[in-house]
């Protein structure tokens, strides 16, 4: 009971930002309704992305997880994730620049960089710091396995 | 084959110990993008009730620039914020109505929440890039989706609150069994993957970053050393900028001026550093020289505290005309541009004459001055 009455002031607060952010939601979307002439073009872009990231993105993730868990060895699992978390974010934000959608012949200030070999520069990094976090964990679980060896036959040597 | 079920989904990176953590940076991410983008769209109002500050003369570079540059360090977050709480989009609904009717209720916020998210990201990612893959109108879309994603955020914390103090109160690494990648691990890597994103993109904002920034949209050269947003080929105004009878009117009321470049530069000259700053983020300092508007206006009598209908000479596009405020017209900073770095302006930034004042977004740095109109 205390507990309840202690939340109840928690409840009450948690109850308006609630109701505000409806409020925020329905005026956005008011707005979008009022002043958008292309509803059925930004329609399709609001469920399009949620969809993608869902039903592709997320399977496709899910997808090679499950074959590094076949092909990859134990060591090299955790730097190969982080590897994957850095660089597959890092791409996805890239899109428009690698594909350079937005190029203009009369404009060569904009997207004006290699954008390829800056991507692969920066793949390559990842790459090295895959292999060096393998190499690490290699090492450290050998050592920890050959730890645990020698801690088991000193004890039966003292005991 | 059977729909997947949460239980099926067994590793420790899903679940609220990570959703709770990672969800605050992102909240803190969004309420940035929320706040520097309404100071943005108020900065582009023709009309404004409460004057926007013309000092300090970088803050709309600032805060466009921490705009984008927030949005793009948002990508990682995302990812990995819906990664942690994915297994929930197979909960099975439960049985009874009343329950039914809450579960609905609740998944239609999140679905709003997820969709207006995406959409925020990903139609800001492209129109930095200047890539318009459709058909609707970038700045009211962005806008509007704008307040129903902040919405359904703030509705989203209200609901979650509890949940988020509850893991916040307990170690992140609260199971014995090995995984993969341990939770501490996934968020180090996430922070990692944000500065990543921020580095590799912000040098089109950040002049020291841009040799670091692969993959910025603009690496900062360009003629004069600025790069140009909308090219004079583009604009339409090749022909009719470098007319040998190119004039500058300014008129307020029956009086009317037309000063010619020479006209222009027989005027006493003044020298301001200021930003070029553009919505897309993108950013750049220019040492400009030109005629004060201040003096211009006093060639035609206007009085102190006049707002100045700005014409280009292109002759169509959203920025033909724009208004240039009062405060803006009174800034002793705001000039005519007739050159950039010592050099007559390149004619893709402006030539004959531009505008340029300071803490203003970019399209409003009227290029190809046609005519400044005083209004009455």
């Amino acid at each position: 009971m205390t507990a309840g009455r202690a939340g109840r002031p928690g409840l009450v607060g948690r109850v308006g930002l609630g109701a505000l952010g409806v409020g925020l939601t329905a005026y956005g979307a008011w707005l979008l309704v009022s002043r958008e002439a292309d509803l059925l073009d930004a329609a399709a872009w609001l469920v399009g992305g949620a969809v993608l990231h869902d039903a592709v993105l997320v399977p496709a993730v899910l997808l090679l997880g499950l074959v590094a868990s076949r092909w990859l060895p134990w060591p090299a699992r955790a730097p190969a994730a982080v590897g994957l978390v850095v660089l597959g974010s890092v791409t996805l934000l890239a899109v428009p620049v690698l594909g350079r959608f937005g190029a203009r012949e009369d404009n060569p200030t904009l997207l004006d960089r290699d954008y390829t070999a800056g991507w692969l520069v920066l793949a390559g990094l990842v790459a090295v710091a895959v292999v060096v976090g393998t190499i690490v964990r290699t090492r450290r679980d050998r050592r920890a396995r050959r730890d645990r060896r020698v801690g088991v036959g000193s004890n039966t040597c003292s005991g | 084959m059977r729909a997947p079920a949460p239980a099926d989904f067994t590793s420790r990176l899903h679940g609220p110990a990570l959703a709770a953590r990672v969800g605050p940076a992102l909240g803190v991410c969004f309420a940035v993008c929320f706040v520097t983008g309404l100071l943005s769209h108020y900065a582009q109002q023709p009309s404004q009730p409460v004057p926007f500050p013309t000092s300090p003369a970088w803050g709309y570079r600032f805060t466009q620039g921490l705009h984008v540059v927030t949005g793009t360090v948002a990508v990682p977050l995302l990812l990995v914020k819906l990664w942690t709480v994915y297994p929930r989009l197979f909960h099975r609904p439960p049985r009874g109505l009343g329950r039914l009717l809450v579960t609905a209720l609740e998944r239609l916020s999140v679905l709003v929440l997820v969709a207006s998210a995406v959409f925020m990201l990903a139609t800001g990612l492209a129109n930095s890039a200047q890539w318009y893959p459709w058909s609707f109108s970038f700045r009211t879309t962005h806008y509007a989706v704008a307040w129903v994603a902040v919405g359904s955020l703030v509705l989203h914390v209200a609901v979650k609150l509890a949940v988020v103090r509850a893991e916040l109160g307990r170690p992140l690494e609260h199971e014995e069994r090995a995984s993969v990648l341990s939770r501490r691990g996934l968020l180090r890597t996430t922070w990692l993957a944000a500065g990543v994103a921020a580095l590799a993109t912000a040098g089109s904002a950040v002049p020291w970053l841009r040799d670091v920034s692969v993959l910025g949209v603009r690496s900062g050269d360009g003629p004069q050393d600025l790069p140009v947003n909308k090219s004079a080929v583009a604009a339409g105004v090749t022909a009719t900028a470098t007319a040998p009878d190119w004039a500058l009117t300014v008129r307020h009321g029956d009086r009317s001026a037309r000063l010619t470049r020479e006209d222009l530069l027989a005027l006493e000259q003044r020298t301001e550093e200021l930003p070029i700053a553009c919505v897309e983020g993108w950013s750049a300092s220019g040492t400009w020289t030109g005629v004060r508007v201040r003096d211009l206006l006093d060639l035609v009598d206007a009085p102190r505290g006049s707002e100045v209908v700005v014409r280009s000479l292109q002759e169509s596009g959203p920025y033909r005309t724009t208004v240039l405020q009062a405060g803006f017209a009174e800034d002793d900073r705001t000039l005519v541009a007739l050159a950039l770095d010592g050099e007559p302006l390149a004619l893709d930034h402006g030539f004959p004459a531009r505008l340029i004042a300071p803490n203003r977004p970019g399209v409003l740095q009227t290029k190809w001055l046609d005519r400044l109109e005083v209004a009455t």
